[in-house]
């Protein structure tokens, strides 16, 4: 286990890297004066010149790459061009909201997924079974800002049960969880479909096998063969697709971010990346970034721990 | 035998619960924010990054500055531009070059920063304009001499040559914010970003929850004419249809709107609000550049300028809220004009095409990649193929967009046709000195270089007289539509909504101020 670990360790280090050569080489291909549109119509060729040079834009790209990378591992990741904060500092700020966001969409995702997938596996082959087939590709095929829109105008303007727009007031959790609710669901609704799906085929290939079948000929109740001996085993592919998924729910929340005017790393980046931030776009996806590598890691070692097989393919 | 398992919530007692929960939402409807008439909720379109008068960024900051550091003067709310004094008790004109003001008394700082003075007034306003500053807002203060104190509240503002924008465009503006001098003297090179010291306003920035909330509280301290809500909460939502629909659900009681929503809201306006049309300072107008290779021939730039349908192009990109308009200088100002010297006539310009030998010319048209900005550039793109010009038509994100005329870049020749947006304040001269020759390559980006212009703009900067300036104004207009760079389009109009219990106050185009809403 602890080769394992180590080797994916490596492994993530080198994906961070690479990720971070890449961000830097795309927003330097990017056109668009940093300066300009920080500094806006009135000012200077000499004051945008300042600011050029306060960015280190005046460098050779390479020396540009190299000293971004150097403080970045070193966790500095430079000042914000407008205000002069700390990006580290920005970051951290509106990290939490995505996070409530995205926990919020795997909340949805995985209290919804899991029973529909076990119900369609139990009732194999009956109405039940076709009905969450064909809601699981519906919601799969629906794209997050279309589900983010909706649920704003029936339970936010139309029936005004929710409130449309921020995240709430910091310290009360009750009006931050209500105005959570369509946020989250919007990010994942998608995720429904492909959980109840997932747990489906392996509630199927599960329920088929020797353990189970023995179970049933000591006359346990089918409620607790279900949810304590089969679900726990067919749970395991679940997690690893969660791993993958949150990179995918990352990008729908820059969409719920802005339609629900919450918040967050991605109307953060959104934004750096309309003012050519550049710190801040480089700050932000680097953070996210490596969050995303870290949950696979967790998420990898987590079945390599549940599944001995998993750890000597490696 | 092993025990069954009691979860303690049965199926039945969740769905009753959950009944008994969505009967009591819809029992409960979410209520406006400003019915108890202490806090009103405004929607900004951008969150604040710098509370500095001298590095101001946007026009959000601008409300939130002057509510916190008083200016001189600020612009009344109405329907004609016109000022009131703030931190001025009293504020003249004794000549061209020299105005009288005396502070209010018992304007105090906050954090132990002792009262307001002349002192401060003059470090203020002598530190935008200084250069060593280099504050983008310099030019406001270009014609300052220096500001002479006379005793504790008063003093004279000495100016170095007439500058008749200094009522309408400087004092009126942040760029007369009085900052305490001892506060800014202990920040050294600091700039004021979102952690503002020594407030003096009728509001104070109580919290800051970055792209969340601002709040502002009324000043306990400030001894004079209070704001009209005890708090000021302010949401940055830079999407408009975002805030129309937070103001539908209730989680707003004042937002701009979209000029395209503007007939929507009009027709059915949500319950218990009022939608407002208010004229806009703006100018949209496509622009040619006259360097670009293809278009040197003025021949050629007159028959685009005849080739444009201007009155469909804006009732399309508009929904028709807006009317077309014939220069750069909005309603109301001296400049305004009833008429530009081009009108829409294909014929003609198939004419001057075939002249200038340029039949199946090739042309792109950028854009900023709004919906207004494309069904504007589409409709276009139509009149020109009617003539005989291919249109390419170019979507550019703002970062990129607001570099593609500058010097700087690589394709500031190549730039062709261009369809842009300025907004001005309340003088002419806002909006001519952006196509000066001074400005070619840097916001002049047809690249139109006219003496008589320049001229004529410095001419207007000293000329007080109403009739004469609306001359100069007039004359720089139609020399712009003889250089063939110009199609005016639109001054746009500026939508916005509110509650009925609140009585928002506004500059006459439409411009919040915050101090000056009031419960209805």
């Amino acid at each position: 286990m602890l080769s394992y670990s180590i080797k994916r360790l490596g492994l993530a280090v080198v994906i961070v890297s690479v990720a971070m050569l890449m961000l830097f080489s795309m927003i330097y291909l990017i056109p668009g004066d940093p300066a300009a549109v920080a500094l806006g119509p009135r000012a200077t060729e000499a004051m945008r010149e300042a600011l050029r040079v306060k960015m280190g834009l005046d460098q050779p790209i390479w020396v540009q790459f190299w000293n971004f990378f150097i403080n970045a591992w070193q966790g500095d990741l430079g000042n914000e061009v407008l205000s002069d904060r700390p990006v580290a500092t920005v970051v951290l700020e509106q990290l939490p909201y995505t996070i409530a966001l995205i926990l919020g969409g795997i909340s949805w995702s995985v209290a919804l997924g899991i029973p529909l997938g076990c119900w369609a596996a139990v009732k194999r082959g009956s109405w039940a079974d076709r009905l969450v087939g064909v809601l699981s590709v519906a919601v799969i095929a629906v794209p997050s800002f279309v589900v983010a829109i909706y649920a704003l105008l029936v339970f936010a303007v139309t029936l005004q049960w929710l409130p449309a727009i921020g995240a709430g007031e910091p310290g009360d959790l009750g009006d931050q969880l209500v105005h959570l609710l369509l946020p989250s669901l919007a990010v994942g609704l998608g995720w429904v479909g492909y959980i109840a799906r997932m747990v489906r085929a392996s509630m199927l290939e599960v329920l088929e096998a020797q353990h189970i079948r023995t179970a049933r000929a000591f006359g346990l109740p089918d409620r607790m063969i279900t949810y304590r001996y089969a679900l726990t085993i067919a749970i395991l592919p679940t997690v690893t697709l969660l791993g993958v998924g949150i990179g995918q729910m990352l990008s729908s929340a820059v969409f719920a971010e802005i339609v629900f005017a919450r918040p967050g790393v991605g109307k953060l980046v959104y934004d750096a990346i309309l003012t050519r931030n550049y710190p801040l776009v480089t700050g932000t996806v680097l953070v996210t970034t490596v969050i995303f590598v870290l949950l696979n890691l967790v998420a990898d070692l987590i079945v390599g721990a549940l599944d001995p097989r998993v750890r000597s393919r490696f | 035998m092993m025990k069954k398992q009691d979860f303690g919530v049965s199926r039945r007692s969740f769905l009753a619960a959950a009944g008994v929960f969505g009967a009591a939402s819809v029992a409960m409807p979410r209520m406006a924010l400003s019915q108890d008439g202490k806090v009103l909720t405004v929607r900004s379109y951008s969150d604040l990054q710098v509370l500095d008068p001298a590095y101001r960024l946007s026009l959000p900051e601008e409300d939130i500055i002057r509510c916190i550091f008083p200016p001189l003067i600020m612009p009344q709310s109405g329907d004609v531009w016109g000022w009131k004094a703030i931190a001025a008790e009293s504020i003249e004109e004794l000549d061209d070059l020299t105005v009288a003001f005396t502070l209010k008394d018992n304007i105090g700082f906050t954090d132990g920063y002792g009262q307001m003075t002349a002192e401060d007034v003059k470090f203020s306003i002598e530190r935008i304009a200084d250069p060593a500053m280099e504050s983008p807002y310099a030019g406001d203060w270009a014609a300052l001499k220096e500001v002479e104190v006379k005793d504790k509240l008063s003093g004279l503002i000495h100016l170095k040559n007439k500058f008749v924008p200094l009522w309408t465009t400087t004092l009126p503006t942040p760029s007369s914010c009085v900052l305490s001098k001892r506060a800014m003297e202990e920040l050294g090179e600091e700039k004021l970003t979102t952690q503002p010291v020594a407030q003096s306003g009728q509001y104070l920035l109580a919290d800051w929850q970055p792209k969340q909330k601002t709040v502002l509280k009324r000043n306990p301290d400030w001894a004079h004419e209070h704001g009209g809500f005890e708090e000021i909460h302010i949401i940055p939502i830079e999407d408009p249809a975002t805030a129309e629909r937070g103001f539908e659900a209730g989680d707003l009681d004042y937002t701009w709107t979209s000029v395209s929503s503007l007939p929507r809201l009009k027709e059915n306006p949500p319950a218990n609000s009022v939608v407002l049309e208010k004229p806009s300072l703006a100018y949209v107008w496509m622009g040619i550049n006259q360097d670009n290779e293809a278009l040197q021939d003025v021949r050629i730039r007159r028959a685009i300028q005849h080739a444009v349908d201007r009155e469909t192009v804006v009732d399309a990109a508009y929904f028709g809220a807006a009317s077309v308009g014939n220069g750069i200088v909005a309603p109301g100002l001296p400049g305004n004009r009833d008429g530009v010297t081009y009108d829409y006539d294909p014929d003609k310009a198939r004419a001057l095409l075939a002249e200038a030998g340029a039949e199946g010319l090739n042309v792109t048209l950028d854009i900023l990649n709004q919906s207004e900005r494309l069904t504007a550039a589409q409709v276009i793109q139509a009149n020109l193929a009617d003539v005989g010009i291919t249109c390419e038509i170019k979507q550019n994100d703002s970062g990129t967009f607001w570099t593609l005329g500058s010097k700087d870049g690589d394709y500031f020749m190549d730039l062709q046709l261009v369809l842009s947006r300025f907004s001005m304040q309340p003088d002419p001269s806002w909006a001519s000195v952006w196509f000066t020759p001074e400005q070619v390559g840097v916001w002049n980006w047809e690249r139109f270089d006219n003496a008589e212009y320049k001229a004529l703009h410095d001419q207007g900067l000293v000329e007080s007289d109403f009739e004469t300036r609306d001359e100069i104004y007039k004359k720089m207009q139609a020399l712009m539509d003889e250089s063939g760079s110009y199609v005016f389009l639109t001054h746009e109009v500026v939508g916005a909504i509110h509650r009925d219990t609140i009585e928002p106050g506004l500059k006459p185009n439409g411009e919040s101020l915050f101090q000056e809403f009031k419960p209805a």
